[in-house]
């Protein structure tokens, strides 16, 4: 599903800052992979890289059997909309949409007519069924990080990133989105990479990627089968 | 499609849900930019029409035919009632008068003490019954009465040259009234004594005194001759050059000229009206074209996050420049409307209902279709133009960047 072979990225600026050194891997179809690794190792970068929201200073991203740093910026795009949902740390929702609009919208950028009723229904799924008519300031961090998870999977995406997506929850809320994340990935097979800096989110993945100062220094896995 | 279907659906919610006080704000300036555009070129094709009104009812009328020219300079239309008829029989032209201009010095001593005020200016030979037909100068009257045609020891003079109205000039008569005598001494040498029958204010300060033609053929010793014949035409049914151009097949031989040619510093000054027009409606423009660009570069870099979020989630940048233009259109569209509300449903029938009063005429707003129409396409292309640059700018930058900042 994902290749990436030998990805560098160095942050031009008055000093070069490399944040990525050098990194191969592979995620499997139907994956569940954390990225782990102290603060500034380069997880946000690598998941930008990933997620075609930078361009990388080389290497080479294979993604559901596209080579995707081939693309131009209108290709990325689209594939963005088409093949990858990515949740951000913070919520990262139209704060003009209500939940229900900010969920369809990707699928009225995709087909031009907005799958309302696939909307809904995921809405159900990550348990805001009757949160529907709200608007982003009418939620609480966690349900906005759902309507967001809910909104990255609108147009069935063959993968899902996301970059500490409950680093501003409170515990509770947290468990809420990372037992619906182990959901999509166990109901659904959805292929998920997720940053993440909770050690005991490693009992949700198959396979723990850890990165430290720009390397991958190993992989780690869980033992769990998908 | 699809493309234009999602921009909509942002452009609506933006419009809907997106700050009151941005959108009240846009539509008030472009409605004042509409109002003060199509205000000063409303006023000033106004103040232009009243001009024109005036020339053509005191002085030239729409068209005036004058002796030949070739192969040299006659000074009398000769069978000057002939060519009158000839030229009536064109269907559209209204009427028409026959004139004798004369030069002439006007003497007046006011105090009758002997010391005399002289002044020269025109005098006009007039059938007064043609006249009417043709000048309205018998309806300005501002003291005594018209001439009739038996009056051969009567005159007429306008008020500039009467002197004593509005704004006095040392080269007025110094205060004629009607029943006073002054006395005319033409180039020709003959002096004659008359009573002012009537003064009339001529609005826009000329020198002149009306005798009857009975009058002036005998002081010039002609008959049936005419130093220019005014036509007054219908210009609904045909153009000026329409008229002028039948009216050469007639008398191929006859200087024809229309009111604009006749009056050539005053058509400049006409000209300069219309380029004061023409600035004042393109700065109008360029206000609130920079205005709104303002308001829309602040807006899209307020929500810069929100668009990047746009983008990140894979929405197209031409979409989200496209939904900055079509919001750019609905303020540009609800401004115009308001503007053309205020100018057409209020400014114009108040205007015409209670006219300014200028020296020489009422004004009110006159609108020239092709004028609204370039006003009203300029300002709402302004306004597309002022909406896309900013969203386009904004929605070119990194993604990453229009995130985090
Ligand atoms: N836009 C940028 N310009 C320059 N340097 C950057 C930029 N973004 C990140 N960096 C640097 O690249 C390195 C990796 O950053 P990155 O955000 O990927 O770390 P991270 O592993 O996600 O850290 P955290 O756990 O704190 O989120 C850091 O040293 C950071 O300072
Ligand atoms: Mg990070």
């Amino acid at each position: 599903m994902i290749t990436v072979t030998d990805l560098k990225k160095t942050y031009e600026g008055k000093v070069p800052t490399p944040a990525l050194k050098g990194i191969s891997f592979e995620i499997k179809d139907g994956e569940f992979v954390a990225v782990m690794g102290r603060s500034g190792s380069g997880k946000s970068t690598l998941l930008h890289q990933l997620g075609l929201l930078d361009r990388p200073t080389s290497g080479k991203i294979i993604l559901n059997n596209s080579d995707v740093l081939a693309l131009s910026d209108q290709k990325r795009t689209i594939f963005r909309l088409k093949e990858l949902g990515y949740v951000f740390q913070e919520y990262a929702l139209i704060s003009e949409f209500d939940a229900w609009e900010n969920v369809y919208l990707p699928s009225l950028a995709l087909k031009g007519t907005p799958d309302k009723k696939r909307a809904q229904e995921l809405l159900e799924l990550v348990g805001l069924a009757d949160r529907l008519d709200h608007y982003p300031n009418e939620l609480s961090g966690g349900e906005q990080q759902r309507v967001a998870i809910a909104r990255a999977l609108i147009n069935s995406p063959k993968v899902l990133f996301a970059d500490e997506p409950t680093a501003n929850l409170d515990s509770a809320s947290s468990q809420t989105v990372l037992k619906l994340f182990l959901k999509l990935n166990q109901e659904f097979k959805q292929t998920i990479v997720m940053v993440t800096h909770e050690p005991e989110d490693k009992k949700y993945v198959h396979r723990v990627l850890w990165l430290s100062d720009g390397l991958l220094e190993k992989e780690e896995k869980t033992g769990k089968k998908y | 499609m699809k493309d234009i279907k999602t921009a909509i659906f942002i452009a609506y919610k933006s419009l809907v849900k997106g700050s009151k006080s941005t959108l009240l704000l846009l539509v008030f300036i472009l409605a004042l930019s509409y109002l003060n555009m199509m205000f000063i070129s409303g006023i000033l094709a106004g103040l232009q029409n009243v001009f024109e009104t005036t020339m053509i009812n005191v002085l030239t009328s729409h068209i005036t035919v004058g002796p030949e020219q070739e192969p040299e300079p006659k000074q009398y239309i000769l069978n000057a009632d002939q060519v009158r008829r000839q030229i009536e029989s064109i269907p559209g032209v209204l009427a028409t008068a026959r004139h004798y201009s004369l030069a002439g010095s006007i003497s007046f001593d006011k105090d009758k003490n002997g010391i005399t005020k002289s002044v020269s200016g025109t005098i006009i030979g007039i059938d007064p019954i043609q006249e009417e037909k043709v000048l309205t100068i018998y309806r300005l009257l501002k003291n005594g009465q018209y001439l009739s045609p038996t009056d051969t020891d009567q005159i007429i003079i306008s008020s500039a040259l009467a002197g004593g109205y509005g704004v006095p000039a040392p080269s007025d008569l110094g205060g004629v009234r009607a029943k006073d005598k002054v006395k005319i001494t033409y180039p020709n040498g003959v002096i004659r004594t008359y009573t002012v029958k009537g003064i009339y204010d001529d609005t826009i300060g000329i020198f002149e005194t009306f005798i009857t033609t009975r009058e002036a053929e005998s002081v010039l010793n002609t008959y049936n001759s005419a130093s220019q014949i005014l036509v007054k035409t219908d210009l609904s049914l045909n153009t000026l050059n329409g008229y002028e151009h039948k009216i050469k097949l007639l008398e191929p031989k006859l200087k024809v000229q229309n009111f604009l040619d006749i009056l050539g510093t005053v058509a400049a000054f006409l000209n300069a009206l219309n380029l004061i027009s023409f600035i004042v409606g393109f700065i109008s423009v360029l206000v609130a074209a920079i205005t709104i660009f303002v308001l829309v570069y602040i807006n899209a870099i307020s929500k810069a996050r929100q668009i990047g979020i746009l983008r990140a989630i894979g929405i197209k940048q031409r979409i989200v420049v496209l939904s900055y233009v079509l919001q750019s259109l609905f303020y540009a569209f609800c401004g115009v409307l308001a503007g053309a509300f205020l100018v057409f449903a209020v400014l114009t029938p108040l205007l015409n209902r209670y006219p300014i009063n200028i020296d020489f005429g009422y004004l009110s707003l006159v609108h020239r279709k092709m004028v609204v129409v370039l006003g009203t396409i300029s300002l709402v292309a302004a306004g597309l133009l002022a909406g896309f640059v900013p969203a386009r700018i904004v929605a070119k930058k990194d993604i990453l960047k229009a995130i985090w900042g």
